[in-house]
Formats: structure tokens, C-alpha cells, sequence
């Protein structure tokens, strides 16, 4: 039986998150229960949102970096609007967030930028814009309303309403991006941008949309976080980001953009929290955690430029070959 | 064919110069006429020192830039690391053997990021992984705890005033002479600047790309080991969370120095210009009263609007 090259990559991922999966699942008990399920699923949330968007301006062959601070951002600002009730004030913080990003991608689109430098300095800033708003105090919805936000935390079986969010959001985004012309654009941008724009795709509407996206869904998740636990610190999410960046690279998503697919960052993100979680559970302490997602994603990128350099190399042979 | 692209070369580069020292000079008068702690000694010699440590790096991060690799997000996550080493190798085995140990073991990480980079490709993405390394690893050794160091010698480099300027100071201006020294007169230089401005000719004449890649890591290491070497020595103690967030400074400096994001133009003495700058603009806005929210914005929206106007500039010039 013979598989596309996708596929195969594909297998690869499912049988790592698997292995990581049984290897923790063999020393704690909780990863097979309800609970410790419901648990794992929530602690994907905030990465997971985050990813898609990352991961979107990663197929495009951009990246936004700025994600972190926009979290806090949002974070800071849905507790301020908490007072107009949660639905108005997740409503208007990711109005604002996406806002936010539509400037953030035009400026790119127009100085034709790289968006990873352009990124980087809108990371500053937000950061110190979220200082400011928040008075570099930590945030907190009022005491006597606080019992309203208990229902996001609730279970349902195994999910709770931020994880059905996040599951909801991935098919979406992932049909959007398979199905539709706007999202074949992101791939065609991201796969070879001087074809694309050969074959008349304007490169206004996919970069500004990504921008728009990925600030929409940080601020979403920084608003999920900040407004769950009735609290949002303005020195928040740093970390966020280069989990989100592992999730993508797990789930297949090219660095050099164009491959990847959304339902891909699922498989990603999993194999992380597995690990993550797993390391925290067996008594590791926090900075163990990051340790372990910065090693593995050094694993994973550079194994992938071996096995790109292994394939080139291959493909010259072959291609000799048939010459000869 | 030559003549006329030394001189467009020439017309880029010595405005530039001019627009940081121009820049400096009116953050200096400005600071000065409105803050009336801005201009005393004491105020400059905290000026002085603080610019040097960021400068050292900066002027490091410099050649990464110029070499096409855009920037290193792990300098400060290397740094913990570094200073927490120095600190363990100097309790154990003296002074001179925590200095040589630390810029081999920088020379390490640098040749390790330099492989990954060039082996990955994106250099932003391999260093943001490599930081959160470093960074756990700092935690790791020092057991997440504060450690001290006890040694004399430690205690002059870090805190004597050599002819009335702070060591950090001297090691600043030598470490700028020298990087100036290395891109306009060594083969090297020439090396790194062919490979930011063209890497595809300079891989077909032959250069190895990899390699050169590796020399700036390095470069940028060596600086980050001294600033670790040198804060470690002044306060005679390190801990994991040691230089947290100072990541967007030597950025910001790289940036506002004007060096082309591109690559394979400027210098690292603007770098250093820069470094400057940014640190009077600290400086002045923190005698000013302004809070730490504040100051990242308006450091923020400063490189925001240096990357953009400084790139629209070079695409006109091109």
C-alpha cells in the first residue's frame, strides 16, 4: 500500500502523540479518567486557540509574534468590560483585538514588511499599552459577580464550554481554510507567493484577514483565560507563544509555509500538553515545563530540516537516474 | 561598475551615522533642559554603564543582523545562563577559570544556535526555542536559588573606574572599535556582510554560509558572556531570572541604529549608536517619573517606527 507523502507525515505525528500518550498513561492514573481528561482538554485551550491563528499566518508564510502580549491585552481589557456582562464584553474585546489586527496587517501589507520584525516590535508595545491600561496591577472582575463566570468552568462530561469553544473553532477554521477561496489564498500565498501573485491573487485580503485572525482568536482566548478565573495579570501569557508555535511545527505545519492543515495543530497540541502536563503531574517543577517544550521543539524542527535535506537529496538521485 | 555603488554605498552610510549621533545630541539637550537630574556626573556615570551592557550585545546582535539572520531572541535567556555558570565555576574553581570557562561554554551555544539556524532556517523560531533552554537550564543549575560569589577580582572588574570610566565602559568601547575593526577590514567581515546582502551568490562563490552563521552566534555569545561576566562580577551575585525582557532592548537598539533589516548593510557601530540612545531615552523617561508600562510603549512604538520608516527609506534608495 502506498501513501502520499501527507499521509505518512501525518501517521508520523498520530503515532508520537500516541507514544507520548501511552508513556504517561502508564505512570498516571489521571490521564485515563474523566476528570484528568476533562482537565487535559481544558489546559489545551488557551495554546490551542492561540495555534490556530499562528498557525494561519504560518501557512500564509507570515508569522505573528505579537500574539502573547495581544492576549494580555484582551485579557486586561475583558476584566474592565466585564461590567457591561460576559457575552458584551467577549464581544467587544475581540472586536477590539481584530481591529488591532487589521492595522497590524494592512501595515504589513502595505510597507511589504517581514512580519516576523514587524511582529516583534507590536509585542513590545502591546505590552506596554496593556502596563498602562491596567496600571501594572493585576486585574480582577468584582467579588460579588464573580459566581457568574462558575459556568465556564462547568463540566459536561468530559468538556467544559472553553474546550467545546476550541474544538467548535478548529473545524471551522479548518473547512474555512480547505473550503473556501479565501482560505485557498492563505495556502496559495504561503506555497509560492510570486506564482500566486502571478495568477492574480492580491496579497491585501489574505495578509490583512490572517493579521485580523490571529489577533481575534488571542484576544479571544486571553479574554477566555483572564475572565475564567476572574483575574488577568498585565505581565501574562509570555510563554503562550512558543507553545503555540510547537503545537503548529507538531501538527505539520511548514515553517517555510504553504503545507499544514488546521486539524493538524490538534494532533500538536496534544502531544505537547500530554508531555507538558505529564512532566507537571509527576512533581517536575514549572520551569521543567517550559524546558521541555523548548527542547522539544528543537526535536521537531530540526528533525524536520534532516528529513527535507534526506528527501532533496533523494529526489537528486532519483532525478539523476532517470537522466542516465 | 564599482564606482557607482561605492558611492551610493558611501551616500547610505554616512547620513545614517549622522542621524544617531544628531539623535543622541537632541535627546541629550532635550533631557537636559527639562530634567535638571539629567545632566549631573552621577546620572552619567549610570547612563554610561547601563548603555555599555546593552551596547555589548547590541553591537553583537548587530553582526547577526547584517549577516541576513534578522535577531536572536535567546540573548537574555543565554545570559541567565551564562551568569549562573560563571557564578558556579568562580565558587568553585577561582576567578580566571570562571571567565575562561564561560566564554568557551558561549562559544558552545553560539556554534550550536549558528548549526540550527542554518540548518533551519529561521533564525527568530530556532532562538525563541533556544531561550527557553537556556533559560530552564539556568533554572536547573541553580537550583532556582540566588548564588553568591566571593572573590576580590570579581568585585574590581565588576565596580573599578580605570582613568575615571566604568570597566563596563572600557569594554564597550573595545568591544565597538573592534567590531568596527572586523567588518570594514577582515575577510571575515566582508564574509558577513556578502552573505546578508546576497545569500545565493555567496553560496555559489563559494562561501560557507553555515559557517559564518556559526561567527555570528558566536559573536553575539562572547558579548552576551561578558554582560553576564560583568553584572555578575558588579553585584557578586546571579540568579535564573537574571536580564528577563531585556531581549526587546538590544532589538530596539539594533533598530533604531538603523542597520537594514535585510542585511548586508551597516555596521555595528550603529548598533552601539543605538544602544546609546535607547539607554538615555531610559534614562530620561525614568527620571521623568514615567511608569514601567510607559516606557515599554513608547520603546515599543519607537522600534515599530523606526522598522517602518527606515524601510521605506531603503526601498526608495534601491
Amino acid at each position: 500500500m502506498k501513501m502520499t507523502a501527507e499521509t505518512r507525515g501525518n501517521v508520523a505525528r498520530v503515532a508520537l502523540m500516541v507514544v507520548v500518550y501511552l508513556i504517561f498513561a502508564s505512570r498516571i492514573p489521571s490521564y485515563y479518567s474523566t476528570a484528568g481528561v476533562a482537565a487535559l482538554l481544558d489546559s489545551a485551550v488557551l495554546a490551542g486557540i492561540i495555534a490556530i491563528g499562528v498557525g494561519l499566518t504560518m501557512i500564509a508564510g507570515e508569522m505573528d509574534l505579537s500574539v502573547g502580549s495581544m492576549a494580555a491585552f484582551a485579557g486586561i481589557l475583558s476584566v474592565k468590560f466585564y461590567a457591561f456582562g460576559m457575552i458584551p464584553s467577549f464581544l467587544m474585546v475581540i472586536a477590539v483585538c481584530a481591529v488591532i489586527g487589521v492595522v497590524q496587517g494592512y501595515c504589513i501589507y502595505r510597507l511589504n514588511i517581514s512580519s516576523m520584525v514587524f511582529t516583534i516590535g507590536t509585542l513590545i508595545a502591546l505590552r506596554g499599552l496593556t502596563l498602562v491600561i491596567s496600571q501594572e496591577k493585576t486585574a480582577l472582575i468584582p467579588f460579588d459577580i464573580i459566581a457568574q463566570t462558575d459556568i465556564l468552568s462547568k463540566k459536561f462530561f468530559v468538556f467544559s464550554i472553553p474546550s467545546v469553544v476550541l474544538l467548535v473553532l478548529v473545524l471551522a477554521v479548518n473547512f474555512f481554510s480547505r473550503r473556501t477561496l479565501w482560505g485557498r489564498e492563505v495556502f496559495a500565498i504561503g506555497g509560492g507567493r510570486s506564482e500566486a501573485r502571478a495568477a492574480g491573487v492580491s496579497m491585501k485580503r489574505p495578509i490583512i484577514m490572517i493579521f485580523a485572525f490571529s489577533a481575534a482568536l488571542a484576544g479571544l482566548a486571553g479574554a477566555l483565560m483572564s475572565i475564567k478565573t476572574g483575574s488577568a495579570s498585565p505581565l501574562g501569557f509570555e510563554a503562550v507563544l512558543l507553545e503555540a508555535v510547537t503545537a503548529c511545527l507538531i501538527g505539520g505545519i511548514a515553517l517555510s509555509g504553504g503545507r499544514g492543515s488546521i486539524l493538524g495543530i490538534l494532533i500538536g497540541l496534544f502531544t505537547i500538553r500530554f508531555l507538558v502536563s505529564g512532566i507537571a503531574a509527576l512533581g517536575a517543577p514549572f520551569w521543567m515545563q517550559s524546558l521541555a517544550t523548548g527542547a522539544l521543539l528543537i526535536f521537531v524542527i530540526i528533525a524536520e530540516a534532516v528529513i527535507r535535506y534526506i528527501m532533496r537529496r533523494r529526489r537528486f538521485v532519483l532525478a539523476a537516474k532517470a537522466a542516465a | 561598475m564599482t564606482t557607482p555603488s561605492m558611492t551610493a554605498d558611501s551616500k547610505m552610510r554616512i547620513p545614517k551615522a549622522v542621524y544617531g549621533l544628531v539623535a543622541i545630541l537632541v535627546v541629550i539637550a532635550v533631557a537636559g533642559f527639562t530634567t535638571p537630574s539629567f545632566a549631573t556626573l552621577d546620572n552619567l556615570f549610570v547612563v554610561v554603564r547601563a548603555a555599555s551592557l546593552t551596547g555589548i550585545v547590541a553591537i553583537g546582535m548587530g553582526y547577526i543582523t547584517i549577516s541576513g539572520n534578522l535577531f536572536a531572541l535567546s540573548a537574555s535567556s543565554l545570559g541567565a545562563l551564562l551568569a549562573v555558570l560563571f557564578a558556579l565555576i568562580t565558587a568553585q574553581f577561582g576567578f580566571a577559570a570562571g571567565i575562561a570557562l564561560t566564554l568557551a561554554l558561549a562559544c558552545v551555544a553560539g556554534v550550536a544556535q549558528g548549526l540550527a539556524i542554518s540548518l533551519i532556517g529561521n533564525p527568530i523560531i530556532t532562538t525563541l526555542a533556544f531561550g527557553t533552554v537556556f533559560r530552564g537550564l539556568a533554572a536547573l543549575f541553580s537550583g532556582n536559588s540566588i548564588l553568591r560569589i566571593d572573590s576580590d577580582a570579581a568585585l574590581w572588574l565588576g565596580t573599578a573606574r580605570p582613568l575615571g570610566m566604568p570597566t563596563q565602559s572600557w569594554a564597550f568601547i573595545l568591544a565597538a572599535l573592534l567590531s568596527w575593526f572586523v567588518i570594514r577590514h577582515l575577510k571575515l567581515g566582508r564574509e558577513i556582510v556578502l552573505c546578508g546582502a546576497n545569500p545565493q551568490a555567496a553560496v555559489a562563490s563559494g562561501l560557507r554560509v553555515g559557517l559564518v552563521t556559526s561567527v555570528v552566534c558566536i559573536a553575539l555569545s562572547v558579548g552576551v558572556a561578558l554582560m553576564a561576566i560583568l553584572t555578575v562580577s558588579q553585584f557578586s551575585q546571579a540568579k535564573a531570572d537574571l536580564f528577563m525582557g531585556y531581549d526587546f532592548d538590544y532589538i530596539a537598539a539594533v533598530l533604531v541604529g538603523g542597520i537594514a533589516l535585510r542585511g548586508g548593510r551597516g555596521s555595528p557601530l550603529q548598533a552601539a549608536f543605538g544602544a546609546i540612545l535607547i539607554a538615555l531615552l531610559q534614562n530620561f523617561m525614568l527620571l521623568n517619573g514615567f511608569s514601567a508600562g510607559l516606557r515599554m510603549t513608547i520603546v515599543g512604538l519607537l522600534v515599530v517606527a523606526s522598522i517602518s520608516l527606515f524601510h521605506v527609506l531603503q526601498a526608495k534608495s534601491r
